[in-house]
């Protein structure tokens, strides 16, 4: 989606597809992020590409750095939560490229 | 704190206080930007109470039809889930409007989550409060509770249990954590016992609560309704207050 694209930026090349397996990266906390505490280290898979953007750590103080690619990662609540008892539970939340590192496996 | 209230040796003291509402700093930041920005002229104090009255005034009404035209047109329903965005359009709602760009932070990317009969989705914001406002409308109170948030992604069988929904385990709860752009609503199953239904008689049906995924709509259920205690020693009636109503 090109609606909320800010005017002659580009944008970097989006690294995964759905289905790709990704680990959220636990980077520390600088001032602001949208990554909740609960995704970091976790593998999910990419369920779909949504828009190219600002990252929140950039547009929260309105720095017009380099727009990246979003992601809906899929989690399943086994992986997120100990002892998640129901099999099929799953989660999804959303993550700009560079919270995301491929997982080989 | 309240210090007003004193307990002094035998007898109990009540020394009148003022009240003073609790406010938070954001709140506080909120008067403080806004003012600002009606001094410098950005906008004037009568667009903002114009702006925040309609924003209150928009209700779920737009999520019902939506919801009843995706289930009696699929061509419709294939759109919607291409680009919710696009095909709200055609019901007449546009998100961009009425900035250009969106009612604030709702941003103009809609996804619509389709439930299944072995999928159910839930939506929450844990960060917040994001929520598909131009759909609708402003998000119910528990919605923002830090409760609900924290609580649906740890335990979203017991919070809908909670709500009177309880799903067997072999269907997949898919909880939809709103933290960045997109905004999310769900798409129920139509329930059984409403075939040959008008569009109208199923948007009825089609209930705030059915669209967040705390709620499964069904024939005869119009309204998010909690049960209502009645009151062990009501008012009473007299005949002078009878007459005065009338």
């Amino acid at each position: 989606m090109k609606k909320n694209e800010p005017q002659g930026m580009s944008a970097a090349p989006a690294r995964f597809k759905v289905g790709d397996r990704v680990q959220v990266k636990n980077m520390p906390n600088m001032f602001y992020t949208r990554t909740q505490n609960y995704v970091r280290g976790a593998v999910g898979t990419i369920a779909a590409l949504t828009y190219q953007d600002l990252i929140p750590e950039d547009e929260a103080f309105n720095y017009d750095g380099r727009l990246e690619q979003y992601y809906i990662v899929r989690f399943r609540q086994k992986d997120l939560w100990e002892e998640y008892p129901f099999e099929n539970d799953t989660l999804q939340t959303e993550s700009p490229d560079r919270w995301l590192e491929p997982v080989n496996h | 704190m309240n210090t007003a209230h004193k307990h002094t040796g035998d007898g109990h003291e009540h020394k009148a206080a003022p009240m003073v509402e609790e406010i938070t700093d954001y709140e506080v930041l909120e008067i403080a930007v806004r003012e600002l920005a009606i001094e410098h002229g950005l906008f004037t104090a009568e667009d903002h109470r114009r702006f925040t009255e309609w924003a209150e005034s928009v209700g779920p009404a737009a999520g019902s039809r939506l919801v009843a035209k995706a289930w009696t047109d699929p061509a419709f329903k294939a759109r919607l889930l291409e680009d919710g965005t696009k095909a709200c359009k055609e019901i007449g709602i546009d998100w961009a409007e009425p900035t250009g760009f969106g009612t604030p932070s709702d941003y103009t990317n809609f996804r619509v989550l389709e439930d299944t009969p072995t999928l159910h989705h839930v939506i929450v914001c844990t960060l917040c409060s994001c929520y598909p406002r131009p759909l609708l409308g402003m998000s119910p109170e528990w919605y923002r509770s830090t409760n609900y948030r924290r609580r649906l992604v740890r335990w979203p069988r017991q919070v809908l249990a909670e709500f009177g929904l309880v799903l067997p385990p072999e269907v997949e709860i898919r909880i939809e954590d709103s933290n960045q752009k997109c905004r999310f609503m769900v798409l129920p199953v139509r329930p059984e016992g409403t075939q040959n239904w008008t569009e109208e008689q199923l948007a009825a049906i089609v209930t705030r609560d059915c669209m967040i995924g705390v709620a499964l709509p069904r024939p005869g259920r119009t309204a998010d309704v909690h049960p209502i205690h009645k009151a062990r020693r009501p008012v009473q009636s007299s005949p002078q207050h009878g007459r005065a109503a009338e």
